[in-house]
């Protein structure tokens, strides 16, 4: 059967663990946690040796400990990260301009129109593995199938270090027990719906009729249908053919809970400037905040308000995130606090005609000027100074150019 | 790893390629001859580009740091074994 396309999917094994494994080589072939910087120890990834134990993402690290006592914490490195993911996708665009980064360390090939310069996908697959080895020394398993979703499920089906190909043919039969919680944009929640349907593998999903599905799921339930049959037409967008950003936004676990108003506004603070510094980086403003907020129970909630004019002061974005704040009554300890604008719009520089508002303009363009040059925050708002600076956590947004391309710390 | 920050006299091989391989370094007035560097990475502060290199003398991992801006070398940390 011919291939209509022809799709690569490329997940790095346990990135952040297998970067540390290389760094380190008395780490490797031993169970390690790497862990945020905050003083907070949730775990962001582990290696392959840990998972064995049942070690896993998100699990803090006294359960972690419990379940391997040996564990090795390692403080993650996020520039290292970003750096190595940034080479790692510039290989792979050695290979087809159609590369779309799915986060830091997946991405998407279409490889359609390269086998002529390249041979198979297979030994495209084979090229690129060999090159993230030799490079870097990590491992990434590969899904070849004829789109994203598919792709996407074959990657998954051997790790560490797998190939492995779903052909057209195949489709039908790979899908009849996979279950559907495997598919990428089915979740927990979708699969206790579907369950209710008694549907759990994707044969079941794929056979089952499609009116019920929609008058259940409205278009949800076509796509879903599709899904289960495998059909996947999004095509691979690469990032500069990609919609328009429509945010800049960043939030912050914060290292402790807090219910101190001061500590709460050094926090919207520093996210404001963070905010703001990206927006003018970018020359973006935006006309609406947002102020997210997440208690100690996990409980989480936003809360927005556009104002009249676009905004990408940093002042006047932490003056906004302030009113916002003012209008919450807030219940429980603080976990997390983040800062959003969004509605954006280019934004060419022009001078304000009023004196206050050209002073804040020209200070703002000054700090800017101080920070390009020596990094950011060398230069800030004198209730910040002796904070730790910048974002800690890699964004699934984060892209290697452009406005997603946050710096982390 | 113990974060030191501290500024060294490091000699480098500057090969073609913008390939930098750093030989040995003086910390603490002893000379350690670098026997592998397992990890290179870069980033910038501000802009100044920086090279990060993860390095060992065959006893302890050390991580070295330079800053193309100002060309000076940094040992960043150690991880003694």
């Amino acid at each position: 059967m011919d291939w209509p396309r022809i799709i690569l999917h490329i997940d790095m094994n346990a990135f952040f663990a297998s970067v540390e494994q290389q760094s380190n080589p008395e780490l490797r072939g031993k169970p390690i946690a790497v862990i945020g910087a905050a003083k907070r120890t949730v775990i962001t990834t582990c290696s392959y040796e840990a998972r064995a134990f049942g070690v896993k993402t998100g699990m803090n690290s006294w359960e972690a400990r419990q379940k391997c006592p040996h564990l090795i914490f390692v403080v993650g490195n996020n520039r290292k990260y970003t750096y190595t993911s940034t080479q790692i996708i510039n290989i792979m665009r050695e290979y087809t301009p159609l590369v779309q980064v799915f986060s830091i360390d997946e991405a998407f090939l279409d490889v359609t129109g390269c086998l002529s310069l390249f041979g198979s996908a297979e030994r495209i697959s084979h090229l690129i593995k060999a090159r993230i080895k030799e490079q870097m020394g990590l491992t990434c398993s590969i899904g070849i199938a004829p789109n994203k979703l598919l792709a996407k499920l074959a990657s998954d089906m051997q790790k560490p270090d797998g190939l492995t190909i779903i052909a057209p043919q195949d489709v039908a039969k790979v899908l009849e027990r996979v279950p559907i919680g495997d598919l990428c944009g089915i979740g927990k929640k979708m699969q206790q719906h579907l369950s209710r349907f008694g549907i759990k593998t994707c044969g079941e999903l794929g056979r089952f009729p499609v009116d019920v599905l929609k008058r259940n799921f409205g278009i949800t339930g076509e796509q879903l249908h599709y899904m289960g049959q495998g059909i996947d037409n999004t095509p691979v967008i690469p990032d500069e053919e990609a919609e328009e950003v429509k945010s800049v936004g960043h939030s912050t676990t914060l290292e402790k809970d807090i219910t101190e108003r001061r500590e709460i506004l050094m926090y919207l603070l520093q996210l404001s400037e963070m905010v703001g510094r990206r927006a003018r980086k970018y020359k973006v403003a935006g006309k609406t905040v947002t102020l997210t907020v997440r208690y100690q129970d996990f409980t989480t909630f936003s809360k927005q308000e556009s104002r009249e004019s676009f905004i990408n002061n940093s002042e006047e974005i932490y003056q906004a995130a302030v009113k916002i704040l003012d209008s919450i009554e807030l219940t429980q300890a603080i976990r997390l606090l983040g800062v959003k604008i969004s509605n954006l719009r280019s934004h060419t520089e022009q001078l304000p005609l009023f004196p206050a508002e050209r002073k804040k303009a020209l200070l703002a363009n000054a700090m800017d000027d101080v920070n390009n040059k020596f990094g950011d925050f060398a230069v800030t708002f004198g209730s910040l100074l002796g904070r730790d600076s910048g974002s800690k956590v890699i964004s699934p947004a984060w892209r290697p150019e452009g406005l997603r391309n946050v710096d982390v710390d | 790893m113990q974060r030191l920050a501290e500024r060294i006299k490091v000699a480098a091989v500057f090969a073609p390629g913008c390939q930098i391989k750093p030989v040995w370094f003086e910390w603490r007035r002893q000379k350690h001859a670098i026997t592998e560097m397992s990890y290179f990475w870069k980033d910038c502060c501000g802009d100044a580009t920086r090279l990060h290199f993860a390095v060992s003398d065959g006893n302890n991992l050390f991580e070295l740091m330079f800053n193309a801006s100002d060309q000076n070398w940094t040992l960043e940390g150690v991880e003694e074994r």
